[in-house]
Parts: structure tokens; C-alpha cells; sequence
């Protein structure tokens, strides 16, 4: 690099995603000053206010020096091996989507065509009851997956629920700590640059901050990315959730590892399990239902979730988060619902991302292009795995649900359907969020089942196939019994 | 139409799997390399026949290869020694390129990575950095293959991840005349069926245009639910019956003839790797086998005559030819695509990349593996072809660019030929790529094919492009301490390197394990 590094970053938005990308940034770039400008919290900032993340975030902590161990000490966070969804698909059954493998390959073969071709011959248990990480999780309970790629407990990863008051004060003590600059504020008015980009933010309070890059964390009105680019991919005919009950209440009851997104007639409802509290929710479209009829639906169905906020949201994306000098992080880039809580985890990616590709203060298009385009070919494919949730749930009862069956799939997302009912396959691209384990489970979960077989499977017998599976199912099935109540692990995590 | 056939497993009747009667026309690499997969990945779904014509023959080149096939021999479930004894082949680390950039200069694309990374910053940003300041330090000493390479020693590498042997890995290379009969033996024995005569006609459906059988020259028919078409660059199925139109990229990649020549060879070491040398109108190879040594000048005919490159060939090789020079005519560029209707064309019938990187018997590895998955039950819908064709494309595509990339990246002007292609103008995607890495030293990222980032950093710097700046992240370590992380890492790679055994000797040592030939 030698001259043209970038000197000075200033980090719009002291929530969770922009404290993230602050430490991040401080760690990465020792001799940049970082600032970050504490506005005011955004409500639909989602990332921010409902931090569940995905497995990959085990990295993004490693790389910004937060400990996990302490996280669970300090009560600000518990173990996600994945949701329970109830309701979704056209017969009602409940599936778990876990983070990790779903059973074991057989001569060669992926464990999930054995499965088919045995469902076909009914003779195959529910898809999950071959999930190490959904059994153990259904039962309550937790341990650290194992190293020894023999044992059922190497076969999962984790996520982590987060409490977002918590958290973020850890954020905020790391980044202090890091040498990041905190000033509250409010942005009042943005100066352009010569030439394009931005030249400094200008704060209520009469204050200048000046920067070679800025990054936009403030939520999905993406202040300061819409004054250098507008436009904006909407994503709602897709994404039907507009609007969010979001509500959180003190809990007794046992932790838990799993969280759950319950099938209503309006929407879907979440439970998600905090320390010694629950959050709580309800997603639903504005069309059709007012936010007082959903807050009776909620607290009827759900115990104790009286409350809670309207938030107004509007799935969409900027087809160019990076533009000149200003970068867009979080619902400012990509704002989708809370369904199987992507996020954060988004906004993770995103800025590891970033870093790999910092560009120098010329911030030269060609870099910056690569950057948008990974960032699409994520982000679409993560578009494509929330759709298919709403598109091909198989549900048809309720008036959120009605309808929605007939839409027309993205392309991409069509092509995904299209192989999995024809052979259950999942085809290749280039950036997945969600591994093909996950396409696999989701697809079984909602109903959706190939027309035939893979050919492949003809290579292992049905019965040697049938055996194996049989055995899975037997150790996954004892596995619980062996392993402590997720509170015990805790407890004895927090005292070590 | 597919025949529906119970299958009985275990005792339990189930009409599970269809079978399809699937014709592999053409019985050179591509077409034994498909048919010996198919028997093995799919014995309860395909049926699986090769027509092959001795009267026609095969093209029988081929030598060299990529690290993928060695996953197409494990899946096979064939031995590696024996299989390496029976094509009389040789380990290789890479291809060593040889007055591209610049007359007199060399490099080595290796199998393997430059150095290790750190804090997630890619080693060849901190050698840059370095560079600029004043260290002059040569990137490939960081390559584990081209030491090993310059060395003539080979080990397989390591399977613990994270030891620095294991950070690279090797491809084979073989007699390409024993390679298909290797696998004929194996496909045969596995059930499949052969046929030797000449496909004189082609039947196809009159509604909806599929091929139904071949009509050969005794008179006889074969019938088939899926045709694959490996009859080499006539292109029998797709492009003559079928009349799928032809691509062509000769523009960018002008050479169109090759000229081989065998050797006996020459005393010395065994090389593990293969030659590439670049020629006044093309380069020529060189591959290095357990009997014999393969050459070959491939050259644009427009720049070159056939007997003047026949001469310069004999010039150049160091072994005794044990041939006469052979002539084999080809055109860089491919057809549309490569699965339509019921016809999926397989190696040099879905078209040809000059053997510049050895890509060719790869893109035949990548379509069977792209069938097998995408293997018709029922009928075969669009969105099969559509899948098989769209992954085809990126990977002819990707391939395309790389090539060209040795050409362009020269400042050699001593030949018309070289400043045709020193001053091309080359494919958009290719412009784009050379200039992000001109201006911040960064690979475009791809994460499934064919070259990923070491290769393209292998063919920048070895042809002399460097780029102007690295990544900042590199600056932030202290210069005394970092030179002297490099200095160690080069000092471990040097002596892992010298503790390898020699390649012949290791070639030999195995071929004692396993016993005499029989
Ligand atoms: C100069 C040169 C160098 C190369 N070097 C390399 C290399 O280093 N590495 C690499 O990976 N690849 C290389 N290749 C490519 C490689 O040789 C081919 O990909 C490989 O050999 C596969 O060829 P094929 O089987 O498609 O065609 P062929 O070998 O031509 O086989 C065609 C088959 O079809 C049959 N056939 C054709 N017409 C009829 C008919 N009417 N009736 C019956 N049968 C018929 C023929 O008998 C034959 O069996 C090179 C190619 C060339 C030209």
C-alpha cells in the first residue's frame, strides 16, 4: 500500500453492528483512527436489536477478540443449535433446523438420498431424528461439539443468542478498550465530496466528522449510503413481513439451545430463549392485519408475551452497499426479517468482507465492484432461503399464508426448487449462508420431496442403507441421556 | 423411453430406480473415463455400452494432467501404485513455464500455495510489501511444489492440515495410450458392453429430434436412452447430427496445430513436473514419463509452417524421437452447449482449450461428475440441461481467461506472433481481473473450478506483472520482524524440501513395493 491506506473511518451507528465493525476495523488497521457516532437507535435496525447469529459468528468474535466464555459468564448469551419450526409445511409437523449434519454418508452416498429413497419406502424416521444437534437441543440440553470425527458431537456447530443490552456494552467496553473513538450524536446534514463520496458528517450539535471512509450501521434508512446512491432493491413480494411485534419478558424456565418460529394464521411468531428471559415476537403483513389484532393473537398464543413494539420493516437491499467512500453494514445493506435470525450474521460477514478488501482513498471501482458483487451473491441467496420458507411452505390456512404459494420464485431460487423435486439436489453457487445441510433440511421440513431418487443411490442396497440409519438413529436417539441439562453446563461453565 | 425396471433389494420389491440404456460413443479418454464412472457410481441406473472404431482411432495425446483426477482414481476405488505402474506415469508438481513474460525468464505454476497466511492476509501482500522496500526476494522460494520441483524430489503431501506439507498437492502424468485401455479393463469388468465398428448414420425421433440409436457400419443399430457423445473433435452426435453451433475463441487463442514427438528419455533425473516453453509462433511441452519423455510444439499455423515447426521441434527435444513428427489440427473454442436433447458431448466433442494448462481431461472429469449428479430419472428436463450447461460455461469461461493470461502477460515483441498477442484485445472479464490485480494486487474470487487464486498469482508475478499495491494490513507489521518470518518460513520449505526423497527414486521404490509388473 505505502500511501493512499486508509487513515480514518467513521463509523455512523453505535449499536451492535456498528460497534462490530468499529472493533473490527481497529483490530485490522492499527494505525487508523476509528470514531464512532453513537445516533440514535434505528427500531427496524434488526441486526441490532435482535442479535441471534449463525455459527460463522464463532469466527467474527475470534477475529475481534470476544470470548465466548465470558459472554455466557456475564449472562449475555446461550447456545443456538438451531430452531424448531411448528406449523409450517401442509400437514403441520414440526421439523428442527440444526446447525450440523443430518445423519452420516453410507458407502459414498449423502445421507440425505438414502433418506429420501427410505421415506419412499416408509422407512425412514422424521429428518431431524438423525440430527445429532436437533436431538440433543429438542431434549434441552447442550455440550461443545467434539473434535473426534467419530463421535455424534463432532458432527454440529453453534450460534449464539444474544441479549442486545448486554452485548453491546460489551461491544462498546472492547471497542473503547481498542482505541476506538465514541461521541454520541445525531446526524444532521452530510457534505459531499469533490469528485463524489462524502467529505464529513455534520452532527446537531455542530460538530464535524471527518474521514476517508464512512460506514453507514445507522439501520435500513441508510442515511448516509442513499445520499451518495438510492437505489434500493425491494424484496416484498418475496419477503411478505412488513411489520414486527417485538416484545421480550423474564423467564424461569429452563435454557434452552433451540428457539422456535411458529406457522399463524397471520404471520409467524418466535420464541427465542435469552438469559433468564425470553424474547418474543410476531411477524406479520400491515395489509391485513392491524397491530392490535396482532397483539391479541400473540399474547393468545403464546404464554406471557404481553407488550411488546410495532416496528415497521420493509425487506429490500442495496444493490450497491459500497459506493465511493461509504459503505452501508446491516439493515443499511440488507434488511430481511428476523426468520432464522440472519441479521447479524450478515453484517458479520459483510465486514470481514470489507476488510479482505479494503481499498486504498482512491477507492477504485474495480475493488469496489468485487465487493458488491460477493455481496450479492450472498445476500441473494439468503433472500432465496427466507423465501422459500414463505413461498413453498405448503401452509395454506390463514390469511397471511393464502395466496402466497401462487408467487413467482426469483429465478435462482426457482432453479434450487426445481433440482430439489426432481432428484433432491442442491445446485452449486458460489456464495451459500446456509450450507446445503440447511437447503436439504428446510426443503424435507417444508414438504417439499423429490419426484425420484438420486440415481446415485443405487450404489448402496436399501437394506444396508436401512441398517445404517437404523444404527444413527439408535445412538442420536440415547445421545440426550448422556449429556447434562443445558442449565447444568452453564451453571458449571460459569463457575470454571 | 426409459425402460421401468424392478429393482430388488434386500427382498423388497420397489420400481425405484429407472434404468437408462446410456451409449457412450467414442472409446478415447473421455469416453472410458465416462463409461468407467458410470458403471461404478451408477450400476442399478445405467446400462452402459461404447462404441469405439479402431478404424478411426483416438486422438492419443493427453498427458498431463490436474490434481482433480486423483480423486477420479479414489473414487474409482483403484489403487493409486498399481494405477501409476500400468500408465507408466510419473508424479507432477506443476508446470514450469519458460520464456513467457520475457525471453530467459522462468516460473513454475505450482499445485500448491505461496506461503502461509497471516492475521487473514494473504502471504503475497506482505512479499510486495517487502519488495517495495527494497527486499529482493524471489515469491516462488515460498512454494513448497517449486522447490520441490527445482529439486526433482517428490513426498505426497501431508494429511494432518495443519503442517505446512500438506499446503499443496499433485497431478499425474501418463502414457495416454494405456489410459484409456486401463479403464476399458475396469469398466468391462464391470459390466459394461462394448462395441468396435463405425457409426455410419444417426436415428433420431421425429418429434422431438432426440437421438434414438446408431446405425454402424455392419448394419447393426444400437438404441440408447442417453447419448454421450465422446467422439472427439468430430463431434459426431452434437454438432454433426444435432448441429449445436460452434464457439470459437481462435482470436484470443490463435494456436491451432501441434506437432509431436516422443522421445526416449534422456539421461537424468525424472522431472515432476511439466515443461512449457514458449517458441516463436506457440511453446512447446514437454512431459516427462516413467518410459519415455512426450513433446509436442503447438503453434499457430498462421505464423508457422507445418515444416518448420517439425524442425524446430527435432531441434529442440533432448531424447532420441522414437516417432516420426505427427500433426494434429484442432481450434481453441467450444459448442454452445454441450447437453442438448438427450445428448451430452463429453471431452473434445463439447469443444477444446489448447493443452497450455492441462485442462482438457479435467473439463472431461468435471462433465461426468456434473452427470452422474444430474443423472435422468424419468425424463430429463431442461433445468438438468440448463444446470449441466450453465456450470460448463463458467468453467470453459474461467479457463478461457487463464489461458490467455500467458500470452497477454508478455513484453515479448521478438515474433509477429507475440505481438499479435501481447497487444490483443482480450475478453472483458479478463480486463477487469488483470486490473484489479495490477491496482490492488487482489484475485478475483471464485470458490468452485478450475484455478483459484495461487495459480493466477503463479502466472502475474512469473510473466513479470506486478501489482502496484498490496494490502494495507501488511503494512502494519514491524519490516525486521517480518523479513525475518520470511526468511524462517523459506528456511523450513528448504530443508522440509531436503529431507524428500528424489522422484525417480521414489517412483522406484514404490514400484519395488508392489512387486514386479506381471
Ligand atoms: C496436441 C494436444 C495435446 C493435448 N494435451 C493434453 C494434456 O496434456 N492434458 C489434457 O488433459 N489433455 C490434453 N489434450 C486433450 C486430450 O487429448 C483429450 O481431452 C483426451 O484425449 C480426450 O479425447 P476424446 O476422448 O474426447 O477424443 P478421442 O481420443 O479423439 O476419441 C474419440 C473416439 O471416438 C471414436 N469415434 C469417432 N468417430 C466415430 C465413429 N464414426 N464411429 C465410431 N467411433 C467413432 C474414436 O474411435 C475414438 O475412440 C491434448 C490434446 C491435443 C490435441
Amino acid at each position: 500500500m505505502t500511501d493512499g491506506a486508509i487513515r480514518s473511518i467513521v463509523v455512523v451507528g453505535g449499536g451492535i453492528v456498528g460497534l462490530s465493525a468499529a472493533l473490527a476495523f481497529a483490530h485490522a488497521l492499527p494505525q487508523a483512527r476509528v470514531e464512532v457516532i453513537e445516533t440514535p437507535s434505528d427500531p427496524a435496525a434488526l441486526a441490532d436489536r435482535m442479535p441471534s447469529t449463525l455459527p460463522a459468528t464463532a469466527h467474527f468474535h475470534a477475529r475481534i477478540g470476544i470470548d465466548e466464555t465470558e459472554l455466557i459468564r456475564r449472562g449475555i448469551a446461550l447456545h443456538r443449535l438451531g430452531t424448531r419450526f411448528e406449523h409450517w409445511s401442509a400437514d403441520g409437523s414440526t421439523w428442527i433446523h440444526a446447525f450440523g449434519d443430518y445423519g452420516r454418508p453410507v458407502g459414498g452416498i449423502g445421507f440425505h438420498d438414502l433418506w429420501l429413497r427410505a421415506r419412499r419406502a416408509r422407512q425412514a424416521l422424521a429428518y431431524d431424528r438423525y440430527s445429532a444437534a436437533a436431538m440433543i437441543g429438542e431434549a434441552g440440553r447442550f455440550v461443545h461439539p467434539e473434535d473426534d470425527p467419530r463421535s455424534p458431537l463432532a458432527t454440529y456447530v453453534y450460534g449464539l443468542q444474544l441479549e442486545p443490552t448486554g452485548y453491546r456494552s460489551r461491544l462498546l467496553d472492547a471497542a473503547t478498550g481498542a482505541g476506538v473513538f465514541i461521541s454520541p450524536g445525531a446526524v444532521a446534514h452530510v457534505e459531499q465530496r469533490e469528485g463524489g463520496g462524502l467529505g464529513a458528517v455534520l452532527l446537531q450539535d455542530g460538530r464535524r466528522a471527518e474521514g476517508d471512509l464512512f460506514v453507514d450501521c445507522a439501520g435500513p434508512r441508510g442515511h448516509l449510503i442513499s445520499s451518495v446512491d438510492e437505489s434500493v432493491e425491494d424484496w416484498s413480494s418475496w419477503l411478505p413481513v412488513d411489520r414486527l411485534l417485538v416484545g421480550e419478558t423474564t423467564s424461569t424456565v429452563a435454557p434452552a439451545s433451540l428457539d422456535a418460529a411458529v406457522a399463524t394464521s397471520v404471520g409467524w411468531r418466535w420464541a427465542i430463549p435469552l438469559p433468564e428471559r425470553r424474547a418474543f415476537g410476531l411477524a406479520f403483513r400491515s395489509s391485513e392485519t392491524e397491530a392490535a389484532r396482532a397483539r391479541r393473537i400473540l399474547s393468545l398464543e403464546e404464554e406471557g408475551a404481553h407488550g411488546g413494539e410495532t416496528v415497521a420493516i420493509r425487506c429490500a437491499r442495496r444493490p450497491r452497499p459500497w459506493v465511493r467512500n461509504v459503505l452501508a453494514l446491516g439493515d443499511a445493506a440488507t434488511a430481511v426479517d428476523p426468520l432464522h435470525g440472519t441479521n447479524l450474521s450478515l453484517a458479520h460477514s459483510a465486514i470481514e468482507r470489507a476488510i479482505e478488501l479494503l481499498p486504498g482513498r482512491d477507492f477504485h471501482p474495480l475493488e469496489l465492484a468485487e465487493y458488491n458483487r460477493r455481496t450479492e451473491q450472498e445476500t441473494l441467496r439468503v433472500r432465496d432461503f427466507l423465501a422459500l420458507h414463505y413461498l413453498r411452505s405448503g401452509r395454506t390456512r390463514g390469511e397471511f399464508w393464502a395466496g402466497l404459494g401462487k408467487r413467482a420464485l426469483p429465478g435462482t431460487l426457482a432453479r434450487t426448487v426445481e433440482h430439489f423435486l426432481a432428484r433432491g439436489r442442491i445446485p452449486f453457487f458460489e456464495e451459500e449462508t446456509f450450507e446445503k445441510r440447511s437447503w436439504v433440511a428446510a426443503m424435507i421440513g417444508l414438504g417439499l420431496l423429490p419426484d425420484h431418487p438420486s440415481a446415485m443411490t443405487g450404489a448402496v442396497p436399501a437394506a444396508e442403507a436401512a441398517r445404517a440409519m437404523h444404527a444413527m438413529a439408535a445412538t442420536l436417539a440415547d445421545l440426550p441421556r448422556r449429556l447434562p441439562p443445558y442449565s447444568d453446563y452453564l451453571t458449571r461453565m460459569r463457575r470454571s | 423411453m426409459a425402460l421401468l425396471r424392478a429393482v430388488r433389494y434386500g427382498g423388497i420389491m420397489k420400481g425405484e430406480l429407472e434404468r437408462q440404456r446410456v451409449v457412450v460413443l467414442g472409446g478415447g479418454t473421455a469416453g472410458w473415463m465416462a463409461a468407467a464412472a458410470l458403471v461404478r457410481l451408477l450400476p442399478h441406473a445405467a446400462d452402459v455400452h461404447v462404441v469405439e472404431s479402431a478404424e478411426i482411432g483416438i486422438v492419443g495425446v493427453g498427458e498431463a494432467t490436474l490434481p482433480h483426477l486423483r480423486a477420479y482414481v479414489q473414487t474409482l476405488g483403484i489403487d493409486e501404485a498399481e494405477f501409476m505402474r500400468a500408465t507408466h506415469a510419473t508424479f507432477k508438481l506443476g508446470i514450469d513455464f519458460r520464456d513467457f513474460g520475457a525471453v530467459g525468464t522462468s516460473y513454475l505454476h505450482p499445485f500448491g500455495s505461496f506461503g502461509t497466511e497471516m492475521n487473514g492476509v494473504h502471504f503475497h501482500h506482505f512479499w510486495r510489501r517487502m519488495l517495495a522496500a527494497g527486499r529482493d526476494d524471489d515469491l516462488f522460494r515460498y512454494s513448497i511444489c517449486n522447490v520441490m520441483a527445482a529439486a526433482h524430489r517428490f513426498a505426497p503431501p501431508a494429511a494432518d492440515p495443519t503442517s505446512l506439507l500438506s499446503t499443496y498437492s499433485y497431478a499425474y502424468q501418463f502414457d495416454a495410450t494405456l489410459f484409456g485401455p486401463y479403464l476399458r479393463r475396469y469398466a468391462e469388468a464391470r459390466g459394461a458392453r462394448r462395441t468396435e465398428g463405425k457409426v455410419v448414420s444417426v436415428e433420431q425421433h421425429s418429434g422431438t429430434g432426440d437421438v434414438t440409436a446408431l446405425r454402424m457400419d455392419d448394419g447393426s443399430r444400437i438404441e440408447g436412452d442417453l447419448f454421450v457423445d465422446c467422439s472427439g473433435f468430430r463431434s459426431l452426435l452434437l454438432a454433426g447430427t444435432l448441429g449445436e453451433e460452434w464457439e470459437d475463441w481462435s482470436h484470443w487463442l490463435p494456436c491451432d496445430r501441434a506437432c509431436a514427438l516422443p522421445c526416449a528419455p534422456p539421461p537424468g533425473p525424472i522431472e515432476p513436473y511439466t515443461r512449457a516453453t514458449a517458441m516463436t509462433a506457440g511453446w512447446r511441452w514437454r512431459i516427462p514419463l516413467q518410459h519415455r519423455v512426450g513433446n509436442g510444439y503447438v503453434y499457430s499455423s498462421a505464423h508457422i509452417s507445418d515444416d518448420e515447426a517439425a524442425d524446430a521441434i527435432a531441434a529442440a527435444v533432448e531424447g532420441t524421437p522414437l516417432a516420426e513428427p505427427r500433426v494434429l489440427r484442432f481450434r481453441a473454442g467450444r459448442r454452445r452447449r454441450s447437453w442438448v436433447k438427450n445428448v451430452v458431448a463429453v471431452g473434445l466433442a463439447s469443444g477444446f482449450l489448447e493443452p497450455l494448462e492441462s485442462t482438457s481431461i479435467y473439463l472431461v472429469q468435471g462433465a461426468i461428475t456434473q452427470l452422474v449428479e444430474l443423472f435422468p430419472q424419468g425424463r430429463i428436463t431442461d433445468a438438468d440441461r440448463d444446470e449441466f450447461n450453465r456450470v460448463t460455461d463458467y468453467e470453459y469461461d474461467r479457463i478461457r481467461d487463464f489461458l490467455i493470461l500467458h500470452y497477454h502477460a508478455t513484453t515479448r515483441a521478438d515474433s509477429p506472433f507475440w505481438d499479435h498477442v501481447r497487444t490483443m484485445a482480450v475478453p472483458d472479464s479478463l480486463e477487469e481481473k488483470i486490473a484489479l490485480w495490477r491496482h490492488a494486487g487482489r484475485v478475483q474470487h471464485y470458490s468452485q473450478g478450475l484455478f483459484l487464486e495461487p495459480s493466477w498469482i503463479a502466472v502475474y508475478v512469473g510473466q513479470g506483472m506486478l501489482p502496484d499495491r498490496w494490502d494495507q494490513r501488511a503494512d502494519a507489521h514491524d519490516a525486521a520482524a517480518l523479513a525475518g518470518a520470511m526468511d524462517r518460513l523459506g528456511a523450513r520449505i528448504a530443508d522440509a524440501v531436503g529431507r524428500m526423497p528424489d522422484h525417480a527414486a521414489f517412483l522406484a521404490r514404490r514400484e519395488a513395493m508392489i512387486g514386479a509388473p506381471a
